[in-house]
């Protein structure tokens, strides 16, 4: 900022700008200066965020949630990380370049009271085709409900999942 | 597969394409042939989860929770009505990290404020009892440092943040509900 005053300043007594060019050029940069002030220094409050890192899913029986997800939404169960009373169910990318997974494991469902409850969750499935989401919901024995692009099924445990595409669940569509 | 290799090969045996030429071609056509089976087998088999499309969560104010989160998150609020608003993790047009497809949207959080028991309407089937809970979500942020994200964290007025093992740290929402963050280093292969 200084350097580039002290440009103005040579240019104005060459004569290359006037009083007013020389002004307006000073306050123009104080306000560019400013406002990039205040844009960086909200950048720097709270984090950026990349993706949802896990989920903990508790439940009567860890076995049985993590044979259905990896069942019906292809999911696979971390090697080395089933010890008898969770597993980690992993999808989306690979693990540590920004991939998910849920935690599935054997708990009281009640262990955290809060007044605040995550009732469902949703799952993206790319190349969206009705009818072959439909089917292989189906042929895993599950009563599939939803519209088109968004279904739903229920989980061992009565939890609630979502399906759907990109079209029909969209935050930029709503 | 068999046939186009014959003639590649004689192709090569006439001089009309390298050695070199031969094993790039061949190499590349197995592995494209081999993707094509593995992708095949996998739409056999089921769906695949591509990512989180969204998690819906329900509090007694679904403002001053999306309130929370934007600050905390810096993510913007759009689409707001009368009982919920969506939170993307992201601008529009940006694409999830790391995601390549273009059918795959940024994740959101959906905050509403609604009954979770309502009355069946005529002809729906009413809820199971839900037996599962999920009791906390972890977030992955960039750049996530354990002790510089407890003080930003503690100068944004969060509270009960407490250490959650080697890579991440746990805190609690405005509604009690446990909330985790971390870097890419907690993963599934670290976890647990």
């Amino acid at each position: 900022m200084e350097r580039f005053i002290a440009g103005l300043v040579k240019d104005f007594e060459s004569g290359k700008l006037d009083r007013r060019e020389f002004c307006q050029t000073v306050a123009l940069a104080a306000i560019v200066y400013g406002a990039g002030d205040a844009a960086n220094a909200q950048a720097t409050r709270g984090f950026k965020m990349i993706g949802i890192n896990h989920i903990s899913y508790s439940c009567p029986d860890y076995a049985k949630a993590r044979d259905f997800y990896a069942s019906v939404l292809g999911m696979e169960s971390t090697p080395g990380k089933d010890n008898g009373k969770r597993a980690n169910l992993m999808f989306g990318p690979e693990p540590g370049k920004g991939g998910s997974f849920i935690v599935a494991r054997t708990a009281p469902a009640d262990a955290k009271p809060s007044r605040a409850v995550v009732d469902h969750v949703c799952y993206t499935i790319a190349d969206w085709d009705e009818q072959r989401v439909r089917g292989a919901l189906k042929a895993k024995g599950l009563e599939v409900g939803g519209r088109d692009g968004s279904l739903h099924v229920y989980d061992p445990f009565g939890y609630y999942v979502q399906i759907a595409s990109a079209e029909a669940e969209n935050a930029f569509r709503r | 597969m068999e046939g186009f290799v014959a003639h590649k090969l004689a192709e090569f045996e006439q001089g009309k394409i390298s050695r070199r030429k031969l094993i790039e071609t061949l190499t590349l056509a197995a592995t494209t042939a081999y993707a094509t089976e593995g992708a095949g087998a996998a739409e056999a088999k089921g769906l695949k989860a591509a990512l989180i499309n969204h998690i819906s969560y329900t509090c007694p104010n679904f403002r001053q929770a999306a309130d929370w989160y934007s600050k905390v998150f810096n993510l913007d609020q759009i689409g707001a009505r009368d009982r919920d608003v969506a939170l993307p993790f992201g601008k529009k047009g940006e694409q999830p990290y790391n995601v390549a497809a273009k059918d795959v949207p940024l994740t959101h959080l959906i905050f509403r404020t609604r009954d979770l028991n309502p009355t069946p309407a005529a002809g729906e089937a009413p809820r199971p009892k839900v037996q599962a809970v999920i009791d906390h979500v972890a977030y992955t942020v960039a750049d996530f440092d354990r002790e510089k994200a407890k003080v930003e964290l503690k100068s944004l007025g969060v509270e009960n943040v407490r250490d959650g093992g080697l890579y991440s740290l746990h805190m609690t929402d405005p509604f009690g509900y446990d909330v985790q963050i971390s870097g890419l280093a907690n993963n599934a292969l670290t976890d647990g």
